[in-house]
């Protein structure tokens, strides 16, 4: 396959699970397209056949880095980030209103803020991007071991978070 | 091995992460300790819970600047790595190609310059395609020799699979987080790229190759997305298919509007939950039929034994007070609760390993749980779960046994996999077993769409759904879990049974369509409903359809009787809009067909007293030969300046989906004047939905005013 083919083949490929993963990361959505861009612009510099293999892992780890670099820079400017503030302000994040909400379509997402960064992290390239454990500790930086103690500590917390919601229900 | 609560294993186990020897000593462990057992299961749900819930994550895509500037990119091969190109050789390394992909996304930017709807964000974007090469490059090469420091430092395992190229690459400096566990510990290659699951896979192939994004087709796809280049949020796996809004048509040219009416309402469904999340949704997302046909109206009730009334109604143009709107309201015959037809429902139900999750089988459970409080000791309801095998696990029982049947389903677990066919042909028997001819005889299938026929072939399950239909046992069916819209099977199965499909995502959703609207969702009144508009050129100059794009009929489909239309269920509602342009009011670019040479010109002098007449068929739910009515609009009424709630709430709806579709119709209206409009309709909304209504509009004018 030719570069360019390959290029277009795993941005059409990876283009929307990349997004959608950086916009977790950032909560805006021209943050998340600008780590999603730069972080193709990269490919189409990389060495192929370092990336070959495990280019979902590659991806989604250079995506997570750029992410991080992007609001490293911003932070010494503004602590609270715009794209904390879109979040905070958007209406679908307010508190009271998330309170008088209780079906599912809202719960798991409310229970997930809950949890640590990592584990948060960890279980949404699980369950959002499929990637094995192998692959997230690629992307995380960290050992298998580490993955699925991270995924499992926090499957743990939603369900007795779950089973103590619908214990009070009930 | 133990049972520890803490052990991660167990989780492994569920994500088939486990080597054989681990998953055998966990499963013995399952085997032995049903406390164990219990744990997993509900770490299982969890997982299937999250799955779903992350998977209903609307998707974001790259704009089609930021896209084309990795297509023009994507041109040059790196000859090794970063740091042997200088800037300004991988700018000269740009083919012709690349240079006229960017001049195209200047014009483009241009363009949408002239339109007004530029924003500053979009001016950097360009700018930042137009020198990214070079700055990208420059910033590459100052990061590397860091980068390569930094990880020489902290890690240099021998089989490490990104070596410190990749790593430059990467340029990730060191995080609090990573304090936790730093040892850079990459074992060899995946011998295949990590695959995404599979049936995701092959979905996105399917609409990436449709959608021809591959090669030179960059450029292609960036034209077709000019139109909607502000809509760049698409939900997960759905696809919408384009719609070009109707516009106005000269009456002169086109005396005659025909079209099928819509009960369907999932569009409103999608809408609320993307703004919900926060997201604009995409226009071809936002059908103004559907979102009007959410909402119940107050029309009066048919009191001539026809299936259905009719009300018309006229007053000014919201958006445009110059011209006038026009409501049709379909009011389907109320049947009153006490004197409906016995039920005789046979519920067909999945309980395969997939519907462990709990906005499935335990939403089904309610879901029903909720429809059995409505039902009396006229109607009988059967129970039929299907999964290796198909069984019955509640013979016919009469409606008013609440427990017994709230029993039977409680007893209900997920677990195997799906046989449908052995289970369909299971209910429908049993639905004859009881079956009455003054009842409705009802399957009613639930399931998540993994539904697999098992050992019946596809053509003899489809068969038998429509000898069953025709011999009077209709099927409905409930999708279960998020994600699934596109299910034609379901969608075909239901249409095969003369039935419906409706689609549950939360328990709300359950209750309209199975407590609210029960009647509605069991009982058909009407099938083939066709509704053709002519105007009076001598009071209307030209008119537009808002939204049925989708169910537009060729004037001579309506006295075709061959061909299908939408059905009616007792007490639905159906409304549809027409914008009028009066006689004297001047029209909006609409090209004019050339007079007729050989022809007679039409009357010039039809009587101005009447501005339109509206006629519809429909069948008898169980008939073959439609009936035709006519209700003619006086000019008079035209003139109206009152209006009923109803009117006003379905105006401001339609408003609302015009703002959400950029429509060029849209006028000055905005969404403070919908929330105003709706503020003063909401009547007695005695379930709630036009409040919600409110909060939406509320959500959508905050997300497009950050946009």
């Amino acid at each position: 396959m030719e570069h360019r083919e390959w290029i277009e083949t795993l941005v059409g490929r990876h283009e929307k699970p990349l997004c959608r993963y950086a916009y977790s990361l950032t909560r805006s959505v021209s943050a998340a397209q600008d780590a999603v861009q730069e972080t193709f612009l990269r490919l189409c510099k990389a060495d192929r056949a370092k990336v070959e293999g495990h280019e979902a892992a590659w991806l989604f780890r250079v995506c997570r880095s750029r992410v991080f670099d992007m609001q490293r820079k911003e932070k010494p400017m503004n602590p609270l980030t715009p794209a904390r503030e879109a979040v905070l302000a958007a209406p679908g994040h307010n508190p009271a209103e998330a309170a008088d909400r209780h079906d599912t379509e809202t719960l798991v997402p409310r229970l997930m803020d809950g949890l640590p960064e990592r584990q948060r992290e960890a279980i949404r390239l699980k369950f959002q991007q499929n990637l094995s454990y192998r692959d997230i500790a690629r992307v995380l930086d960290t050992s298998e071991g580490n993955v699925g103690f991270l995924i499992h500590t926090g499957i743990k917390s939603l369900r007795d978070q779950m089973k103590t919601l619908s214990g009070a229900v009930s | 091995m133990n049972f520890d609560p803490n052990d991660p294993r167990l989780t492994a186990y569920i994500l088939n992460e486990l080597t054989d020897a681990e998953r055998d000593e966990v499963e013995a462990l399952l085997a032995a300790n049903p406390e164990a057992a219990t744990f997993v299961a509900e770490l299982r749900a969890t997982t299937g819970l999250l799955a779903t819930s992350l998977a209903a994550e609307p998707e974001l895509t790259l704009d089609p600047a930021r896209r084309a500037g990795i297509a023009a990119a994507a041109e040059t091969q790196p000859a090794g790595r970063i740091v042997e190109f200088p800037w300004w050789r991988t700018l000269a390394g740009f083919g012709a190609a690349a240079a006229a992909l960017m001049l195209a996304v200047v014009g483009l930017h241009l363009q949408r310059v002239k339109e007004s709807r530029s924003s500053a964000n979009e001016q950097q974007i360009v700018a930042g395609i137009v020198d990214e090469q070079p700055t990208d490059a420059a910033r590459g090469v100052a990061t590397t020799q860091a980068g390569i420091k930094d990880d020489r430092l902290v890690a240099s395992p021998p089989e490490a699979t990104f070596d410190a190229a990749d790593l430059e690459m990467m340029a990730e400096p060191p995080m609090e987080e990573q304090s936790l566990d730093n040892a850079f510990t990459m074992s060899a290659p995946a011998p295949a790229a990590a695959p995404a699951s599979p049936a995701l896979a092959s979905t996105r192939a399917v609409g990436f190759a449709a959608k021809g994004i591959v090669g030179s087709q960059f450029a292609e796809r960036r034209r077709q997305e000019r139109d909607n280049v502000s809509t760049i949020i698409s939900p997960s796996q759905d696809d919408f298919d384009v719609i070009r809004e109707n516009g106005f048509l000269r009456v002169g040219d086109h005396p005659l509007s025909t079209f099928s009416i819509d009960v369907d309402t999932a569009s409103y469904a999608v809408v609320r939950k993307m703004l919900n999340d926060g997201f604009r949704p995409p226009r071809d997302a936002v059908r103004i039929e559907e979102l009007i046909n959410y909402f119940t109206y107050d029309d009066p009730a048919p009191v001539d034994g026809r299936p259905f009334a009719t009300r018309l109604e006229a007053a000014p143009c919201p958006w445009n007070p110059r011209h006038h709107l026009v409501r049709i309201g379909i009011k389907g015959k109320v049947i009153d609760r006490a004197e409906r037809p016995p039920l005789n429902l046979v519920y067909l139900l999945d309980v395969s390993g997939s519907m462990n999750d709990p906005n499935k089988l335990p939403l089904v459970k309610r879901s029903l749980q909720a429809l059995v409080n409505q039902l009396d000791a006229r109607d009988r309801v059967a129970i039929v779960v299907y999964a290796g095998a198909a069984g019955r696990v509640l013979p016919p029982t009469p409606g008013d046994q609440g427990t017994a049947i709230l029993e039977a389903l409680e007893r209900l677990e997920a677990g195997g996999s799906t046989a449908g066919g052995a289970g369909i042909e299971l209910a429908y028997r049993t639905a004859r077993e009881q079956f009455q001819s003054n009842a409705v005889n009802r399957v009613i299938l639930c399931t998540d769409g993994d539904f697999n026929v098992g050992t019946v072939q596809r053509g003899d399950l489809e068969a038998m759904i429509e000898r069953e239909a025709k011999s009077g046992v209709f099927l409905t069916v409930l999708g279960f879990g998020m994600g699934n819209y596109k299910d034609s099977t379901l969608e075909l199965l239901s249409n095969k049974g003369n039935g419906n499909y409706a689609y549950i995502d939360d328990f709300n959703e359950a209750r309209k369509v199975l407590v609210d609207q029960m009647l509605g969702t069991m009982v058909t009144i009407a099938k083939d409903v066709k509704i053709q508009v002519e105007f009076n050129p001598a009071v209307v100059a030209a008119y537009r359809l808002i939204g049925y794009e989708n169910r537009i009929l060729k004037k001579e489909d309506f006295n075709n009787d061959k061909v299908d239309a939408g059905e009616i269920g007792a007490g639905h509602s159906v409304t549809a809009l027409y914008e009028l342009i009066p006689v004297g009011q001047p029209l909006p670019d609409v090209p004019a067909v050339d007079a007729l040479k050989y022809q007679m010109p039409s009357s010039p002098a039809a009587p101005d007293t009447e501005a339109l007449t509206v006629k519809m068929r429909y069948k008898e739910p169980d008939g073959d030969t439609s009936t035709k009515l006519e209700f003619p609009l006086s000019a008079e009424a035209l003139g109206q300046t009152v209006s009923s709630d109803d009117f006003r709430f379905a105006a401001a709806v339609a408003g609302f989906g015009m703002l959400l579709r950029d429509s060029e119709h849209r006028g000055s209206f905005t969404y403070a004047d919908a929330l105003r409009l709706a503020e003063s309709a909401l009547g007695p909304d005695r379930l709630g939905y036009r409040a919600e209504f409110l909060k939406l509009v509320r959500n959508a004018e905050a997300i497009t005013g950050r946009e």
